[in-house]
């Protein structure tokens, strides 16, 4: 670098501020969903409700365990012939609370994964189902609070093992219940 | 409860998006061109990480990674973007005496980080980097046994090849944010914020930053408790063994790649990554919990002189 950088740290170092839980919002579902399939020009909602032999066959050929038997999934319809499936799931860690969306084709072979909405908290309320529920349909187009101050992290996310092992589920799921 | 707050990538004419590679979130956030050219801007910053991902993954059995690796002894050919890596990596474990080491893969297998590919050859325990060989026409080849991750340098290339893509596009200003790993360009200083090492759901301000890469390492989520003992995969090369201290590391430099990959010496040799930071133009800075005052943290930061305590300065 040409010139040192401009620290922020020496004022303010002497204790971590709790800062608000850090939230983003990256695409709302129907977002998602034409970016998927710019093709398509409908998205017909089919959610699942899975067998008890389903959740099971899931849970073993994916080797997670399958929080849900309802899962919102959307048909992709060009010119009225089906195209391909989005799969909306969520994942949540220690601190954080994902939610992200899987595009798959006709074949079960995944086209992309967008990830919807991240949202960390200081506390155990992401183990709260309460909690995690309050963020439920904010993707229709709710708006949320601007807090443009803190964009740039640097510093470790979850690993995203969180994510695959829920894009497994969905291929599992797509296998014994969208074929 | 707080409310919770959200940074809308939508605010103004900002473009973010974020996907699951690099065994993290890359996160992409682009402003300053039409909706259309800034949705080009992101899928083609997006493939660039994937190209990086599909050349240097120690996971993928078909990556340069993995073809260096099996072919071992006899030598390979390959993409220049892994030969460029490569030959970034040798540079600066030149200039660390070793303190940087791409031929730490068995360890971090060993301790769980890295997945156990059968079909390579047992490694001499003698080797390090200096067994790699760079031959001319992009081949590589090892001259003893021993096997090789990028892992604490090509995410941080990954980065810098999204910020490229990002620009022939011919965008403005963007960031490029692969779990930690971050860079940005245009015309406006953004703030940089790191995590405390002891509590990492809480966020410090560090630096302004306009047109410049950070890279931070620090164990609080890698990080695994076993019975008796801790481990993380920040493999010390010397001793090789993880660096278990509740510490993050952040490297500000010109280029992703290089913060990435500094940010792994300083925590390897404090004291010696000074005039290795000094060499590559970076600069660093290291945040230690207190354990006796939890909100507290010791700061110090890095010039060519040696490292400097933020807070006594601060407090005089």
């Amino acid at each position: 670098m040409q010139h040192p950088p401009v620290w922020l740290i020496a004022p303010a170092l002497a204790a971590f501020v709790a800062a608000p839980a850090y939230a983003v919002q990256y695409l709302n579902i129907e977002q998602a969903q034409k970016q998927f399939f710019p093709q398509a020009e409908s998205f017909a909602l089919s959610p699942l409700a899975l067998t008890s032999e389903q959740k099971a066959f899931v849970e073993k050929v994916a080797g997670v365990r399958m929080r849900y038997t309802r899962q919102p999934i959307w048909k992709a319809l060009a010119n009225g012939k089906q195209v391909g499936w989005v799969v909306q799931d969520e994942v949540f860690g220690k601190h954080e609370f994902i939610t992200y969306a899987v595009a798959l084709d006709m074949a079960g072979t995944v086209m992309g994964v967008e990830i919807l909405e991240y949202r960390e908290t200081h506390g155990r309320e992401v183990r709260n189902a309460n909690w995690r529920a309050q963020f439920h349909g904010k993707q229709h187009g709710a708006p949320l609070q601007l807090d443009n101050d803190i964009q740039n992290i640097s510093g470790a996310t979850l690993s995203c093992k969180h994510i695959s092992e829920g894009v497994r589920r969905i291929l599992a799921l797509h296998e014994t219940a969208l074929k | 409860m707080n409310p919770i707050t959200a940074a809308s990538p939508q605010h103004g004419d900002t473009l973010t998006r974020a996907r699951p590679l690099l065994g993290t979130l890359v996160e992409i956030s682009v402003r300053g061109a039409s909706t259309p050219a800034l949705n080009t801007a992101i899928e083609q910053a997006f493939a660039a990480v994937q190209c990086i991902q599909a050349l240097m993954s120690y996971h993928d059995p078909k990556s340069d990674v993995s073809r260096v690796n099996r072919s071992g002894t006899t030598g390979i050919t390959v993409d220049p973007h892994t030969w460029f890596v490569l030959d970034t990596a040798r540079a600066i474990a030149e200039a660390s005496n070793g303190l940087f080491d791409i031929s730490i893969a068995p360890e971090l297998v060993r301790e769980g980080y890295l997945p156990h590919h059968a079909d390579l050859a047992p490694v001499d325990p003698a080797a390090n980097w200096q067994h790699i060989e760079l031959l001319p026409d992009h081949r590589v080849r090892f001259s003893h046994s021993l096997h090789i991750d990028l892992g604490g340098i090509a995410k941080g290339y990954a980065v810098d090849c999204a910020i490229r893509a990002l620009q022939n596009a011919g965008i403005p200003a963007g960031r490029v944010n692969a779990g930690g790993d971050l860079r940005l360009f245009g015309e406006v200083a953004e703030t940089i914020h790191v995590r405390h090492p002891g509590a990492a759901t809480q966020l410090l301000p560090l630096c302004q930053l306009r047109d410049g890469a950070v890279a931070t390492s620090a164990p609080y989520y890698s990080q695994r408790l076993h019975p008796d003992r801790v481990v993380t995969p920040l493999i010390n090369p010397t001793t090789r063994q993880p660096c278990t201290d509740t510490r993050s590391v952040s490297v500000l430099a010109n280029h992703c790649m290089l913060a990435d990959a500094l940010s792994k010496v300083v925590f390897a040799d404090p004291d010696q990554a000074i005039a290795v930071l000094d060499q590559f133009g970076a600069h660093a800075v290291m945040i230690d919990a207190d354990s006796n005052l939890p909100a507290h943290c010791r700061v110090r930061l890095s010039d060519s002189t040696g490292w400097h305590d933020a807070l006594s300065e601060a407090a005089a």
